[in-house]
């Protein structure tokens, strides 16, 4: 039954690129592979929520060992995944029907349909595969596809740079992941995960240590988490809508599987200092990621940035469940765990919404820049409403899911006060405050968001003629905004089976009664509030619209609100260090300070670690390549020779040195 | 015990938290004044310290001590700082190279550090570890003051507050010193005190302000 | 029993909130020598305030009549979560500090968007300066609330509570001295007191959340004025609370809790003073250096957390 499911998933999912290019040209048929890829979902849906509901017994569903062993099979970890994937995937197939018909023609659109579900194919072959091989198979098809789809919008060279930047790291990372598994080879050959899992207890301590750190090399690549975030605010903007709604919501997420995979499933917990490693990684990537996000005006390169962000705060669960783990309390251990992959369902949700709410108002109004936006709300009510149950979600603020797994990520820091380590005492209840200020420049960055963009007078003939979406779009929208506010006010609901995957993840802890005591307050905060909003609103008093006065003079214009960078100005003065602007103000003429014909003012900010880590890894590099230059002499018989050297030398090694 | 006595004990348990409390103002004041105010409160809290000692001691020679530091400490230094202030008429404020938010940070830091430090050798000698692990954080902080502070009165401050940590490391440690000593150590401060003023007078007078770090021009 | 008092409790917190107000600047006018308006003055405002037409500029969206409504319902759920006369609160028992301070940035963050929705330069003006003290201030509160609760091993703000009634007044820790010095100056911040804001300004150099409200009027702007003198009165509470509750009827007999009344009216009273005192003696602070303010309330919590585990040995 679940198998059927699954199948009807892969087998939907694979034909769509086929109708796609037999019915491109025929208009009437342009909605087909939209409804197929959404039913394809559903079904991939329905096998995972066996697994995330039901019984924990893996699900073997495909597995053949020509020319590699290749399986997939769905135990609790890889179904809730899935689950992820394909759930969010749907809105987001449904906000494309309109928006990838609407903006693409001919072969493009075409394209779009091919790449996109075998992307969410993909994506779906990493987090169920069983093996290491099929694991690293789906990876890198995961990275090839999304390059394409971004590569469908357009091939400025700028967009092939960073293309190719984004290429660049995810083979690196590619390579840490898999030299990670290979570090199993002596132990299990097949490298099946089952295998794998039995025989890292044999592994040594060093290779142990080894294997934590590529796969948290590797896997916080994929996640963004800085200094390994280069490529996110550039890969991310430059997608399609839909395809940035999947990379952030949903791609950035099977690396959050794999770490969890390796670090809880695998090694059962890394070394004694991996949970500090992987709170220090989560609170400076949370911080800086919101003092990036909250500089920028682009809407697309703010939200990538923030996915910086929340990437962050899931470290920040997941290494405060490490470090309960190595300091043996299970049960904190696994509240840390339930907030880390709370956040990382909530984060799917949410940030998809927000792109795909800033999809729609780049339908709208043609453009993604803050300062040409405002008064949308009055103009399309639905996705303004829409997008700000997005931003009240991804603040962290009460009765949205946010704030469920802020809070649980808050208290399970608060229980690091009772373990023995005096090193953890202090670091993790420290940590409260740092996750305290993301949400307070979280809050700051998404009330000029919303403010700017969607709020006030329009700022611009675009923004002041804009549109309300088709409903296609306004649909995806709703259908993420609805679970923002059910799982904030019931969260329960997401809560209950992810208390059972820890417990499978974290052997030896039952069910924190934290999730109770947050599933009881709330529904009372959300009566209080709802009640006496409501009393408020029966208040009713004549209501007039009349101009604001402007101290006698003409009327307020525009002109006169405060901008985007105006709103940050005080946040980004007072964490100046952190940016390390380049200002330069040009005055011209130069020997006229008081008549100048113009004033031209340039700040730009180059970020202190493309200054200070990658430049000098790349000069390094450079630096390198070009000694080894030397050995490529092109003289055909000094190749002959390194041959001839390597193989005496491995003789010899053969004969000798074993 | 008495009253007296459990006012005593409340004393000794409290007075530590009330010099890291002074400590941390301390570096976060703005003007010369406040951080006068400051180390009268702190040298108040180390007397009620010593007049604790005393009395658990009954040893008279103490409570001698403990009427020298209320006299030059609490009411005699201070006083003169506030007639200097008043004399010199320079700004008021304390001419920081550092936020006062930065300074606390730094302060918080050299807290945590003087308890690590003070932690393994308080438990061998079992002296009290609070009091000895503020009166190393008043050193720090005192050479804190008197590195981070550009005004020459600040560092005159910054020297009673690290005159502060080691008469309170000695009262910890060997419940203090003779009282010929001690007389001899306040009479070093009193006239170092009185000499600074002078000099400061002076410095105000040759150069119009009193910040030290533009005495560099001095050199040949 | 113990329910009706809750409800009483959380009541006095919203109704006696304009009072409070009327209070702090009756003493402030006493200390500067003025006569002072009458201590039921806010309530006039109010009520004045709400027999008014509720006036919206023209660019306005739902939003805007939406942000105050939902900034009263936040205070009023906030004023559920502190305790005053016993241990309890209607809130408080069930949900932790941290529920209420995100509460209060729910409400923060609405008048914020209220504000820009205006369309004019003031409200995006307040809403920006407002967006960096609230940023700043969260961190101090919530550590120095964490301090405490890792204290009384229990998050719950009634349970902090209860803790510190069976403790003795006279063995206050480091702990308790640094939290309270450290959540004094958030109070002082979030309820929009000197020296952080003036709240009886409107020059523009200096205001944030006046400059956040201008364009509100009629019952939209009696709300948000009973909304943050509620706000006031609960971080007053919360603070005698947290670091005073001797006092506190510890069992529901009659007079116990008309003891606990009286106690903490005097509390009270003590603390208006207070704040009456600093708000006559010191200048409000340049809008950058609200920053270093906060920096210092920040390393005072940061400290007290350090102390939590240095004090238990």
């Amino acid at each position: 039954m679940i198998n059927t499911a699954f199948y009807i998933f892969f087998a939907l999912l694979s034909v769509i690129p086929l109708v796609a290019w037999l019915l491109h040209r025929r208009s009437r048929w342009l909605w087909l592979p939209a409804m197929l890829l959404v039913v394809g979902l559903v079904a991939g849906a329905a096998a995972a929520g066996h697994g995330v509901w039901g019984s924990n017994q893996p699900v073997p569903s495909f597995s053949w060992n020509f020319p590699f062993p290749f399986a997939l099979s769905i135990d609790r970890l890889s179904a809730f995944f899935l689950f992820l994937i394909c759930a969010i995937s749907i809105p987001i197939a449904i906000f494309s029907l309109s928006y990838v018909n609407g903006h693409y023609q001919g072969p493009r659109r075409a394209w779009i349909w091919t790449l996109l579900p075998l992307f969410i194919l993909s994506m779906s072959v990493v987090v169920t595969a069983s093996t290491a091989l099929a694991f690293l198979f789906g990876w890198e098809l995961m990275t090839l596809l999304s390059a394409g789809l971004i590569l469908v919008e357009g091939t400025s060279e700028e967009r092939l740079h960073n293309v190719f930047i984004y290429l660049l790291m995810m083979h690196a990372s590619a390579a840490a992941v898999a030299a990670a598994f290979f570090l199993f080879w002596p132990h299990s050959p097949g490298l099946e995960f089952a295998s794998i899992r039995s025989s890292a207890p044999a592994l040594g301590p060093a290779i142990r240590t080894v294997v934590f750190l590529l796969a948290f090399v590797g896997f916080g690549t994929k996640a963004g988490i800085i200094p390994f975030h280069l490529w996110l605010p550039r890969a991310h903007p430059i997608a399609p809508s839909p395809v940035s709604a999947l990379m952030s919501g949903v791609m950035l997420k099977t690396a959050i599987y794999g770490l969890v995979r390796f670090a809880f499933d695998f090694l059962g917990g890394g070394p004694p200092w991996s949970g500090y490693l992987v709170l220090a990684a989560g609170a400076v990537s949370g911080l800086l990621g919101v003092l990036y996000a909250i500089a920028e005006h682009d809407l697309k390169r703010l939200l990538a940035y923030h996915s910086v962000e929340n990437i962050g705060i899931i470290y920040l669960g997941l290494g405060s469940s490490l470090l309960f783990l190595a300091n043996g309390a299970p049960q904190w251990a696994s509240l840390a765990l339930i907030a880390a992959l709370l956040h990382t369902l909530n984060h799917a949700l949410f940030k998809s919404l927000l792109f795909l709410g800033a999809g729609a108002i780049s339908h709208s109004t043609h453009t993604l820049d803050l300062e040409e936006h405002g008064g949308l709300l009055k103009r399309m009510p639905v996705t303004g409403t829409a997008f700000l149950i997005g931003c009240c979600s991804i603040v962290g603020l009460p009765l949205f899911n946010g704030f469920i797994s802020e809070w649980l990520t808050f208290r399970s820091f608060l229980g690091g006060s009772l373990l023995a380590n005096a090193t953890a005492q202090v670091v993790l209840p420290l940590m409260i405050g740092v996750l305290a200020l993301i949400g307070g420049l979280a809050a700051a960055c998404f009330a000029k968001v919303y403010g700017v963009a969607f709020l006030g007078r329009p700022r611009s003939a675009e923004a002041e003629h804009a549109e309300e979406t088709p409903l296609a779009m306004r649909t995806g929208l709703v259908l993420l905004a609805l679970p923002c506010v059910v799982l904030g006010v019931l969260p329960s609901l997401a809560l209950s089976p992810l208390a059972r995957l820890a417990q499978v993840l974290v052997p030896g802890s039952s069910v924190p009664e934290e999730i109770s005591s947050i599933s009881r307050v709330i529904p009372w905060v959300a009566a209080t509030l709802l009640g006496t909003i409501v009393v408020t609103f029966a208040i009713r008093r004549a209501q007039r619209f009349t101009a604001t006065w402007a101290c006698g003079l003409p009327p307020l214009t525009s002109r006169m609100q405060y901008t985007s960078t105006a709103f940050s100005k005080p946040i980004r003065s007072v964490f100046a260090a952190v940016y390390r602007p380049d200002r330069k103000v040009e005055v011209l003429p130069a020997d006229q300070p008081y008549f100048p014909a113009s004033i031209s003012y340039r700040s730009e900010r180059t970020t202190s670690y493309e200054k200070f880590l990658y430049r000098p890894a790349v000069d390094a590099i450079v630096a390198a390549a070009h000694q080894l230059r030397r050995l490529q002499t092109g003289n055909i018989q000094i190749y002959l020779l390194y041959i001839f050297l390597t193989l005496v030398s491995l003789l010899v090694y053969l004969r000798f040195l074993r | 015990m008495g009253i007296v006595g459990i006012a005593a004990g409340k004393v000794l348990s409290s007075s530590s938290v009330f010099l890291f409390l002074t400590v941390l103002l301390l570096v976060a004041a703005r003007r010369i004044s406040t951080s006068v105010l400051l180390f009268s409160l702190q040298s108040a809290a180390i007397t009620a310290q010593v007049a604790v000692t005393a009395y658990y001691e009954q040893s008279v020679e103490a409570y001698a001590i403990a009427a020298l530091v209320l006299s030059i400490k609490v009411i005699g230094i201070p006083y003169v700082f506030f007639r200097l202030i008043d004399g010199l008429k320079t700004p008021r404020d304390v001419k920081a190279s550092t936020t006062p938010a930065q300074s606390v940070f730094i302060a918080v830091a050299m807290i945590f550090i003087s308890y690590a430090a003070v932690r393994s050798y308080a438990q061998d000698v079992s002296v009290p570890g609070d009091t000895l692990a503020a009166s190393v954080s008043l050193i720090l902080t005192g050479a804190f003051l008197m590195v981070s502070r550009k005004k020459a009165l600040m560092q005159m401050i910054g020297l009673l507050v690290m005159e502060n940590g080691i008469f309170l490391a000695a009262l910890a440690t060997t419940f203090g010193m003779p009282l010929v000593i001690e007389i001899g150590i306040f009479f070093d401060v009193v006239m170092g005190v009185l000499l600074m003023g002078i000099f400061t007078f002076r410095i105000r007078d040759t150069f119009e302000h009193l910040d030290v770090s533009k005495l560099r021009r001095l050199r040949g | 029993m113990t329910m009706a008092i809750d409800v009483f409790q959380a009541l006095l917190l919203i109704l006696a909130a304009p009072l409070v107000r009327g209070i702090v600047a009756r003493i402030k006018a006493g200390i500067q020598g003025r006569r002072g308006a009458s201590i039921w003055r806010p309530y006039a405002d109010v009520l004045k305030m709400f027999r008014k037409e509720d006036l919206a500029p023209p660019s306005a969206s739902a939003v805007f009549r939406f942000a105050p409504r939902l900034l009263f319902a936040v205070a009023v759920a906030v004023a559920a979560f502190v305790p005053v006369l016993q241990p309890s609160a209607l809130l408080g028992s069930l949900g932790d500090f941290i529920v209420m301070v995100y509460l209060m940035a729910l409400g923060r963050f609405f008048l914020a968007l209220g504000g820009m929705d205006g369309g004019s330069a003031f409200g995006g003006m307040g809403a920006s300066r407002e967006a960096l003290v609230s940023t700043l201030a969260e961190a101090p509160f919530l550590l120095s609330m964490a301090a405490l609760s890792i204290s009384a091993h229990s998050p719950r703000i009634a349970d902090i509570v209860g803790w510190t009634l069976g403790q003795d007044f006279f063995d206050i820790s480091a702990v308790h001295i640094l939290a309270f010095a450290s959540m004094g100056m958030v109070a002082l911040a979030e309820s929009g007191r000197m020296p952080v804001d003036n709240p009886t300004t409107h020059l523009e150099l200096t205001m944030i959340h006046e400059a956040m409200v201008l364009e509100y009027s009629g019952p939209s702007l009696a709300l948000i004025e009973w909304a943050s003198a509620i706000k006031l009165n609960v971080m007053l509470a919360l603070l005698i609370a947290l670091f005073g509750p001797w006092g506190m009827a510890t069992h529901l007999a009659p007079v116990a809790l008309g003891s606990a009344f009286g106690v903490y009216l005097l509390k009270m009273l003590l603390l208006m003073t207070a704040l009456a005192v600093i708000e006559s003696s010191v200048a409000k602070l340049r809008m950058y250096l609200v920053p270093d303010f906060l920096g210092v309330a920040t390393a005072t919590s940061v400290l007290a957390i350090i102390f939590t585990v240095l004090s238990r040995r």
